[in-house]
């Protein structure tokens, strides 16, 4: 195999919150290689977001070290870029859907590059047509298509999201799980996804990182055998599917 | 905002009980309701306000006063925008700096008039110190709220998307709070006016404010309510300027701000 893209080893964060200090994360060990899809699961307060955010260089691991292709992770870093759960909050509600788009990409690249990326990053997620729009004129998964695409703009290797789908509605949120299995397949993005949802770590996952504890740490990592490419109504009937999600929820400590 | 985005919509009710107030005024003028010595009737104030116009006293007036309100206004904004910059940006400035503002924010401007009476004596800069006191408070607060109520997730955005520290203030904090230092420059704008006719009535014998007194103290009733009819739409004309300005400028400002 590959060298990974992120390799995290023991890593850890420590916060200092009204005086003390709190660990979030501790003995964090990961690896992310190209255009593999991660998910990690985990009951709230285990330190999912503190993990994302280290991952994204927002947090500086306290111990152990991050890399990200071979380099120490200090800031963050160059091809990796975050989607936020709160689109609504991560948007630059003064400009348009193009320009939001281009926000991360037109201070580097020529003009006629940047109007050509933009196209290419609203046609990836289907909202070409609304270029022009506001984005409070977008219903709430068009406005998350539009922090996804202005994440694509970028070109990274991959791609970190927070609980990307938590405020949306089950169709759209089933519409835009197949779109990210279709980008990973298209631009081979790596995607390492946060999510409380147990069966949408399954079917979107070649892996599944299970979170747990205070601070947490990672209980135990399965590899998701499922055929690709996943289906919303056949692959969540497969035998295998309701067996990871029965493993998972019982590593997760339900039931 | 209610009139953001198209055109100025005219309140047809509104208008009509306004035009209806003058005319009962008007006929309780004429047959003696209303006899007081020193209260004309409408249609006596319009004649006065269009002898004024005609002397060209009326223009030179109101020239005087737009300038000194723009003045005033603009020395306001420079000062509290960079005050509630700073504020907004700086914890520590806002640790020391809000107990003073606390302090001096009540004092109402007018107060002030004896004040730069003494240092200036009746002229424009008097007027200035009466007009820019109270004008620099809510574009400074506005200022600093619109700054400080950012939500940190645009930072967030900065740094994921690797803008530099200067970059993230200015392509995401700065437009972020535009729509509220908008807000403030408004509020300032209309104090301003206030505050100059103030300090032409007691303090620099010159503009609009000026003419009321003057009329007043020369007993022509009919020309003070002129005066006073034209500071009136005045307040009317910057309002509906500024927010027309606004909205064309920033599209996106004027949606749902408060």
């Amino acid at each position: 195999m590959l060298d990974p893209i992120f390799e995290c080893r023991s890593a850890g964060v420590t916060l200092s919150l009204n005086g003390g200090t709190r660990p979030i994360i501790t003995d964090i060990d990961l690896s992310v290689h190209e255009a593999e899809f991660l998910s990690i699961v985990g009951p709230s307060g285990t330190g999912k977001t503190t993990l994302l955010r280290m991952l994204g260089g927002l947090l500086c691991p306290t111990s152990g070290e991050v890399r990200v292709k071979g380099e120490l992770l200090t800031g963050p870093p160059d091809g990796v870029v975050i989607v936020f759960q709160d689109y609504a909050n991560a948007l630059l509600q003064w400009r348009t859907v193009a320009a939001n788009v281009a926000f991360g990409i037109e201070r580097k690249l020529p003009a006629r590059e940047c109007a050509e990326r933009v196209e290419a990053a609203l046609d990836l997620v289907g909202l070409s047509k609304r270029a022009d729009d506001y984005p409070w004129q977008l219903s709430g998964g068009m406005q998350q298509r539009v922090q996804i695409a202005r994440a694509l703009a970028l070109r990274p290797a991959v791609m970190l999201m927070d609980e990307p789908f938590a405020a949306l509605d089950a169709m759209t949120k089933a519409g835009l799980q197949d779109e990210l299995l279709r980008l990973r397949d298209q631009t081979r993005t790596s995607f390492v996804f946060i999510t409380h949802d147990i069966e949408e770590a399954v079917y979107l996952g070649d892996r599944v990182a299970v979170l747990r504890g205070s601070p947490g740490r990672i209980e135990s990592i399965v590899e998701i055998g499922l055929p690709s490419p996943r289906d919303q109504i056949s692959t969540r009937q497969m035998p295998e599917f309701l067996a990871y999600r029965y493993d998972l929820h019982r590593a997760i400590g339900h039931g | 905002m209610a009139s953001a985005g198209g055109p100025a919509r005219v309140n047809w009710p509104g208008l009509v009980l306004f035009v209806l107030l003058l005319l009962v005024w008007e006929a309780a003028v004429r047959f003696g309701l209303m006899a007081f010595e020193f209260f004309p009737a409408p249609s006596v104030i319009a004649a006065g306000a269009a002898r004024l116009a005609r002397e060209g006293i009326l223009l030179d007036d109101l020239i005087h006063t737009l300038i000194s309100m723009a003045l005033g206004w603009t020395i306001a904004m420079v000062i509290g925008v960079s005050i509630g910059l700073l504020l907004g940006f700086s914890p520590f400035a806002r640790t020391f700096g809000l107990a003073s503002i606390e302090v001096l924010r009540p004092i109402p401007g007018i107060a002030f008039a004896p004040l730069g009476l003494l240092l200036f004596g009746f002229s424009l800069q008097t007027e200035l110190v009466i007009t820019v006191l109270p004008t620099i408070w809510p574009v400074m607060i506005n200022t600093m709220g619109g700054i400080a109520n950012v939500h940190p997730r645009l930072t967030d955005v900065g740094r994921t998307l690797r803008l530099s520290p200067v970059e993230i203030v200015r392509h995401l904090l700065l437009p972020a709070a535009l729509p509220s230092i908008v807000v403030g420059a408004r509020i300032s704008l209309g104090l301003a006016l206030v505050m100059v006719i103030v300090a032409e009535i007691v303090g620099n014998p010159a503009g609009l404010g000026y003419g009321i007194v003057r009329e007043q103290q020369a007993m022509n009733p009919e020309l003070m309510f002129a005066y006073i009819a034209v500071v009136g739409c005045l307040g009317i004309a910057l309002n509906a300027g500024v927010l027309a300005l606004t909205t064309a400028l920033w599209p996106a400002s004027t949606r749902g701000t408060s």
